[in-house]
């Protein structure tokens, strides 16, 4: 990354962090892989979860899933994700895009691994390339909209946790999605 | 008139504390959550791309269903047209068959409740189960109620009372905490995602160009139910169209600001075509069934109507239920259907049927909130009007009314003279039938309100031509309106006092009469047509500069109505345009030509209440409170300052409870300021508010602020 581009995604990043925040969802920020590769240890390591599913894609690939397994012993899966996803305590997929104004995420989840993992588990974990910071909803969609022929059959934004506010509308996080929506940067 | 029904859901709901509490306390919060999600934003720049986008595909229904339902193929979906609502459960209900399904879970779709697709799945396509999953949906499902709310349907139930529907589900004792109560919900629906063999959405909007359904959720049912089963029905209805995929911006930008206050949804979701599933035993189906039912049943005869195609601009944000003063007071079950409020009783009206809506266009008090909160910029208040129009055309208006609209009150010295003859025989006269429901004024219905007496005098004998000293800057004619000429003669000697201060010679023409708004309200245009003509005739007379009235609903009616009711009249439309063009309120007038106007320091404690159609239909709010301030009075602004004081002209007669439940609110803001004064704009408004605060006997003086700006005048 140039010293330019981190310039503009620092801000990026930092009006996203506080957006996403407000939503009650946890950002990091991590410089490479390698310590991309530490910090998800260490996150699972605190979490105290036994199961972890998650769906393989370039970043989850790259951040080395199965060695986070051994380190913390978990079990770390992506197969019979029904069943798996259903028990699991948190979920692993990569995310396209960040919308800093607002703080969502959004990204292609037409693979059934990606939907599983980050709607059945209680903690979603999305990773998402820094450079991929965007700054509203409107050059979010002119980014699809430009690939039209290209639409992921399924599209997907998230920002936050589940969330409900249908009982005397008070905000109560984590209903049928997670409860917890943690999201890392990696540059 | 209200049935008995209507009445009936109308008293139990205002006695209802839990609903009214829940909607009170939900009215309050939503204002400050919208206005902090549009923070940074330009409200009328989105709201004019929404309604044009949607205007377009308004324009273009059949060729975008088409469009769409083509590129859907091409995805790989299962498209299938249905016309009515039975077309479509019986698609449906077949789909089900086909699959051998017993279990469905659902995610929140107007539309399958719109045509009641549970009962039918249950009865005729042997499902022993279809779950709603939204965590209101289910809780209404649970106790056999209907959603109360577009949004939220569950807004009007307390927790207790949740509890208590699923401990009865689940047989156990549950507490009455939030928490633990979503808890619950997620355990038990969770079952059910897992196990369903079908799922039904509805989706926010469908894209033509892409054959692209988008969907809103915060719960993330809405990602469950289109993921985990192997088969999908989308239930979608034509008015979800729109023609490109550039046009979900701002819809999205718009729709959850304007519903929920959030800036986006916790869970959009885009589907362009069937998507991988995994069955009950655990393999990858590689692209699951997924059927679209692109519904009408009633839209496109919407679509074709030249005023009403304007309701498919809507987006389903509830924006209009949440401001809305009756809806608060009486929350969404009063409507009877599945579309509550304003935009319900019109979608009532072609979704369902027209004679319900016609029964529930009384509901509204044409307090104009809804319009300026609209993001599909759809003009509620009118299309409610045109809806009682034309249900006046279908069943006629009752004798009586038709008597008094066509025989007495385009008859003016007839209407005029039984308005003396009231004042001086009022009592016997209040009590009789004839005349009850047009001059407002004469109103049997005390409960609750004082009504002011009829003054002994008129404006009009004790007001004439009145010259200023020194050369007169222009020439004024004064509209009176039937409260400020009969009822409150003392406002327009004061704006006499004031005009002639200011150097302007005033004019009352004689033969002015009623504005003709009863009329145009009560569904009888022609009348309020004559009446039009003979006010523009009275004014045109006298040569005028400016034709000024303290009263915002007659400034409204004279200056936009006239040159509207004219319209197909070419001389009459440009006598209505020269008139028109002169028409100004009174505050707007003063703060223009007033400048020079000196004032001593009343020094009051004054609160300010804006009625609702010179805040929202003039527009004319910063005004009065500069004048009030050169008066010199201490002005402290009330809790919902702008909020509808529940007059609404015949609707404190049709609805008195609602209007008197408004109107309790609005007191009670105004006594929390310890002002002395309430100061206001509308003879209407000061006869409910001044009414309600004497039947209560508290001491606060209500005022017009010509009253006080003409006690300042040095
Ligand atoms: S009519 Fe307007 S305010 Fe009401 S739901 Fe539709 S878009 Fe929202």
């Amino acid at each position: 990354m140039s010293v330019q581009a981190k310039t503009s995604y620092d801000a990026l990043y930092k009006e996203f962090k506080g957006k996403a925040e407000a939503l009650s969802a946890e950002v990091y920020r991590v410089p490479n892989m390698e310590e991309a590769h530490q910090l998800i240890t260490k996150i699972i390591g605190e979490l105290n979860v036994n199961k972890v599913v998650y769906a393989p894609s370039e970043l989850v690939d790259a951040v080395d899933v199965k060695k986070i397994a051994t380190a913390t012993g978990v079990v770390m899966t992506s197969e019979n994700l029904r069943q798996n996803a259903a028990d699991a305590g948190l979920g692993i997929s990569q995310l396209d895009y960040a919308v800093a104004e607002i703080g969502a995420l959004a990204g292609n989840a037409t693979s059934i691994e990606s939907r599983m993992v980050s709607i059945l588990t209680p903690i979603h974990m999305a990773v998402v390339r820094t450079s991929n910071l965007l700054p509203n909803l409107m050059e979010t969609i002119a980014t699809y909209n430009n690939k039209l022929g290209e639409l992921p059959r399924y599209l997907t934004f998230v920002s936050g946790p589940s969330r409900t506010s249908d009982i005397e509308r008070v905000l109560t996080i984590g209903v049928h999605g997670p409860g917890r929506l943690i999201i890392v940067f990696i540059d | 008139m209200a049935t008995g029904n209507l009445k009936k859901d109308i008293n139990s709901a205002l006695n209802n504390d839990n609903l009214t509490g829940a909607l009170g306390r939900f009215g309050e919060a939503y204002l400050p959550a919208r206005e902090k999600a549009y923070e940074g934003k330009d409200f009328e720049a989105i709201r004019e791309k929404v309604s044009q986008c949607k205007r377009n595909a308004a324009d273009n229904l059949e060729k975008l269903a088409e469009q769409f339902a083509t590129q859907a193929v091409k995805n790989g979906a299962k498209v299938f047209r249905a016309k009515t609502g039975e077309e479509a459960k019986e698609y449906i209900a077949k789909i089900a068959r086909d699959h051998n399904v017993k279990t469905i879970i659902k995610s929140k779709s107007m539309a399958s409740e719109e045509i009641h697709l549970n009962d039918y799945l249950m009865k005729h396509a042997g499902i022993e189960e279809v779950a709603e999953t939204d965590l209101g949906e289910w809780i209404i499902q649970l106790c056999g109620q209907r959603p109360s709310h577009m949004v939220m349907p569950a807004i009007h139930m307390t927790r207790g009372e949740v509890a208590e529907i699923f401990s009865k589900e689940t047989n156990q004792n549950l507490e009455p905490d939030i928490a633990k109560l979503v808890k619950v919900a997620r355990e038990n629906l969770r079952n059910k995602f897992l196990k369903a063999e079908m799922g039904i959405s509805g989706a926010n909007i469908a894209i033509a160009e892409s054959g692209t359904l988008v969907m809103c959720t915060n719960e993330g049912n809405g990602r469950l139910t289109t993921t985990v089963p192997p088969v999908h029905v989308v239930l979608v209805g034509l008015e979800k169209l729109v023609e490109k995929f550039e046009d979900v911006g701002p819809i999205l930008e718009a729709l959850p600001r304007s519903a929920t206050g959030q800036k986006l949804t916790s869970y959009v979701t885009m589907m362009t075509g069937p998507t991988p599933a995994i069955d009950l035993d655990g393999n990858i189906v590689e692209q699951k069934e997924m059927h679209i039912v692109l519904m009408d049943n009633g839209r496109t005869e919407m679509r074709n109507d030249p005023m009403f195609k304007q309701a498919l601009q809507c987006i389903r944000c509830a924006s209009c239920l949440n401001v809305c003063p009756v809806f608060q007071q009486v929350g969404g079950h009063v409507y009877g259907h599945v579309y509550t409020g304003g935009i319900g009783t019109i979608l009532t009206a072609f979704l369902n049927s027209f004679e319900k809506a016609g029964e529930l266009q009384n509901l509204c008090l044409r307090c104009e909130r809804c319009k300026t909160y609209c993001p599909g910029k759809i003009d509620l208040p009118g299309l409610i009007a045109e809806l009682r129009r034309r249900t006046v055309k279908k069943e006629g208006l009752p004798m009586s009314q038709k008597l008094i609209l066509e025989k007495v009150l385009t008859n003016r010295k007839l209407f005029h003279s039984l308005i003396r003859t009231a004042s001086v025989a009022q009592k016997p006269f209040v009590k009789g039938n004839v005349i009850r429901h047009l001059p407002l004024f004469f109103s049997g219905l005390t409960e609750g309100r004082s009504l002011p007496a009829v003054a002994s005098t008129p404006l009009r004998d004790k007001v004439g031509r009145a010259v200023p000293t020194g050369k007169p800057k222009a020439k004024v004619g004064y509209y009176a309106g039937c409260l400020g000429d009969f009822v409150y003669p003392e406002q327009g000697e004061a704006a006499y006092k004031v005009l002639n201060k200011m150097g302007m010679e005033v004019i009352f023409p004689m033969e002015q009469t009623c504005c003709g708004i009863p009329a145009t309200q009560m569904g009888a245009p022609e009348v309020a047509v004559t009446l039009a003509k003979q006010n523009i005739e009275a004014f045109e007379k006298e040569g005028l500069d400016y034709i000024v009235s303290l009263c915002p609903t007659c400034v409204e009616v004279l200056k936009h109505h006239y040159v509207d009711q004219l319209k197909d009249d070419p001389a009459w439309k440009a006598r209505a345009e020269k008139f028109a063009a002169k028409v100004i309120d009174f505050p707007t007038f003063v703060t223009k030509y007033g400048q020079d106007l000196k004032f001593k320091n009343l020094g009051t404690k004054v609160t300010y209440h804006d009625s609702c159609h010179m805040k929202r239909v003039l527009n004319v709010w910063k005004e009065p409170r500069e004048l009030l301030n050169k008066a010199g009075v201490e002005l402290v602004e009330m809790k919902g300052c702008d909020d509808c004081c529940g007059f609404g002209g015949s609707y404190s007669v049709k609805m008195p409870e609602i209007s008197k439940a408004i109107l309790e609110k609005k007191i009670n803001n105004t006594t929390a300021t310890n002002a002395a004064v309430l100061a206001l704009d509308c003879p209407g408004c000061k006869m409910q508010i001044a009414g309600g605060i004497d039947a209560k006997g508290k001491n606060i003086a209500v005022k017009h602020t010509v009253e006080l700006l003409a006690d300042a005048l040095k």
